[in-house]
């Protein structure tokens, strides 16, 4: 075991330094994916979360009930709608997305989009009352003092974006439901250590557990660094 | 016409429990374009959301706001903001934003489309104003109170607005950065003729600044009025005990080159004090400094003597309050009830009051 474990890290290394291509195609797939995925949640939740944490409504309570039940949803149970969805004989069917890589972008989407509206909301709660009204009193319309929170709240939201991108660059289940893990075409980090693994191959799946690692490590250090800055 | 109508102002905020609060009840005002209207009271009476609703960033649960006869109360969020952008507020506690202390005070004119170089500008100047030299690229969060406090004054002073609302604002403030306050308020009342409804803890702040005065207790006002009304003739136990008395009168003051006395003229009378003040100022003279005599006094060292009717009396027990009419002014004054019974003092009766020109304060 102790051998395997060694053999697998020192493959590892070999492979990431020959420039294998199936790993930097897997590198680049799962990063467009999740990226694509990050990107769209952060554009539709921030004006979600923020009306949310900004209005009064009927119903407000259970918008909040509803987002946090959806923030610790289960992926795979996410996967399996998705799934139905755009099976053949599901209602999306026709469209022929199942198995693409857009499948996994919209799966990992649905996954991202509470945790963003979730994060973006309490960060704009979070904001000084006085300070809205500071802002509202300076003569700033409803777009304007939206902007100023959003730019007040700028360390908490990057922070809520990144953890998203986080879990859904490391999801698998819902990944490999609407994706298949087909090689070339739709396997990323987590689908093929899976694989990988299964079929006894360590060095190369300890290969990309290393480089989600550093991905993972890389976004933490962003985010700290962030947070140091202004301090 | 009115510049602000408030009528019948109620204000309930729900707890936690889904019970009520409530903060204001039945609040009517009327403020002049250009006037000086001061809430005084004590802490939790509800000053501050008056001064919320009326800075329209909270709603009343009751009652109407009209500015220039328009009702506010039901106004779309985009009017509103219109209306807002011409009322400012300076909170007791100044917030500001994460921004340096340049792009803070810009704000104002920045949401109002304002060009940047015009932005650049009139900041530069106002930072001038209020001594804030240095500072410009300073974050602003990491101002101290005072200074902060200055940007705050001056996030509002840029904007120019009709009515500046100011909430309990010198609260906190070190005597330098009250007196850069006092500096502020004067010329936005005397130079800039600007409409001002300020509340304040602070009865000599109340004094110097207000054409009218209301008392505000547990939610209602008590009482309105203009200043020596208010310090004369508390209508009520508590405006008493809590604004106090205090001998107010506007008036004229001129140093006497001849004799180096600064002559102060209050309509038909003329008042001699020691301070060097001149021109428009507000007399202060506390009840219990003037004495009161029948006989004209003889080699006194009071500067001031007047003769005059006494108009009323009030028994408060040990004490008591007289009001003597001296020609066109009315001077209260406290004499003890044994020196009363003593002089024989009953309404019309004719006497004599006296203070040193040292008691008299002139603002």
């Amino acid at each position: 075991m102790v051998n395997e474990f060694i053999d697998g890290i020192v493959e590892a290394f070999a492979l990431l330094f020959s420039l294998d291509p199936e790993i930097w195609g897997i590198i680049l797939l799962s990063l467009r994916v999740s990226g694509t995925a990050i990107f769209v949640a952060t554009l539709v939740s921030l004006p979600i979360g923020s009306f949310i944490a900004l209005r009064k409504f009927s119903g407000k309570k259970f918008f909040t009930n509803l987002i946090n039940t959806f923030m610790g949803f289960p992926p795979v149970v996410m996967g399996l709608l998705i799934f139905l969805l755009l099976s053949k004989s599901g209602p999306l069917g026709s469209l022929g997305l199942l198995y693409s890589p857009t499948a996994m972008i919209v799966a990992q989407l649905f996954l991202a989009i509470p945790i963003i509206i979730g994060t973006s909301k309490a960060a704009i709660e979070s904001i000084n009352p006085d300070l809205k009204e500071t802002i509202l009193n300076l003569g700033a319309n409803e777009r304007q003092l939206w902007w100023e929170l959003i730019k007040e709240s700028k360390k908490s939201i990057i922070a809520g974006v990144l953890v998203a991108f986080g879990q859904a660059i490391s999801e698998v289940g819902a990944v490999m439901i609407v994706g298949g893990n087909i090689r070339w075409n739709t396997r990323t980090f987590t689908t093929s250590i899976v694989l990988q693994t299964r079929m006894g191959e360590f060095g190369m799946a300890m290969a990309l557990g290393l480089i989600l690692i550093i991905i993972t490590f890389s976004l933490n250090y962003i985010l700290t660094h962030l947070q140091m800055r202004d301090k | 016409m009115n510049l602000l109508e408030v009528q019948n102002i109620s204000k309930d905020f729900f707890k936690n429990d889904d019970s009520t609060q409530n903060v204001l009840s039945d609040i009517s005002f009327n403020v002049k374009k250009g006037e000086c209207f001061t809430i005084i009271g004590p802490n939790g009476s509800g000053k501050t959301t008056l001064l919320r609703i009326l800075g329209l960033v909270e709603d009343p649960t009751d009652g109407k706001i009209l500015y220039l006869g328009k009702e506010m109360t039901n106004l779309s969020r985009k009017e509103k903001t219109k209306f807002r952008r011409r009322i400012s507020f300076v909170r007791q506690k100044p917030v500001v934003m994460s921004t340096s202390v340049e792009r803070n005070i810009g704000y104002g004119l920045r949401v109002r489309g304002v060009e940047e170089r015009e932005i650049h500008q009139k900041t530069k100047e106002i930072i001038e104003i209020v001594g804030l030299k240095g500072f410009e690229k300073k974050k602003a969060r990491s101002l101290s109170g005072g200074e902060m406090q200055r940007v705050a004054i001056a996030m509002n002073f840029i904007i120019d607005p009709e009515i500046y609302l100011l909430d309990e604002v010198s609260a906190n403030l070190d005597p330098k950065n009250i007196t850069l306050l006092e500096e502020f308020i004067t010329s936005i009342k005397e130079d800039r003729q600007k409409t001002i409804i300020m509340s304040t803890n602070d009865r000599m702040e109340a004094i110097k600044f207000a054409d009218r005065i209301a008392v505000l207790n547990n939610g209602r006002f008590t009482q309105i009025g203009p200043p020596n009304e208010i310090f004369i003739s508390p209508k009520d136990e508590f405006s008493a005990l809590f604004v106090g008395y205090e001998n107010i009168f506007p008036g004229i003051a001129e140093i006497d080159e001849k004799t180096g006395l600064n002559q102060v003229r209050i309509n038909d009378i003329v008042i001699t004090a020691s301070s060097r003040v001149e021109g428009d100022v507000k007399v202060c003279i506390r009840p219990e400094s003037i004495g009161i005599v029948k006989e004209p006094p003889k080699n006194t060292s009071y500067r001031n003597t007047f003769k005059g009717q006494i108009e009323n009396i009030r028994d408060l027990g040990n004490i008591c309050h007289v009001i003597v009419e001296c020609g066109s002014e009315r001077f209260l004054t406290t004499i003890t009830q044994l020196s009363r019974e003593k002089l024989g003092l009953n309404k019309g009766t004719e006497v004599f009051i006296n203070f040193k020109a040292t008691d008299v304060k002139l603002l």
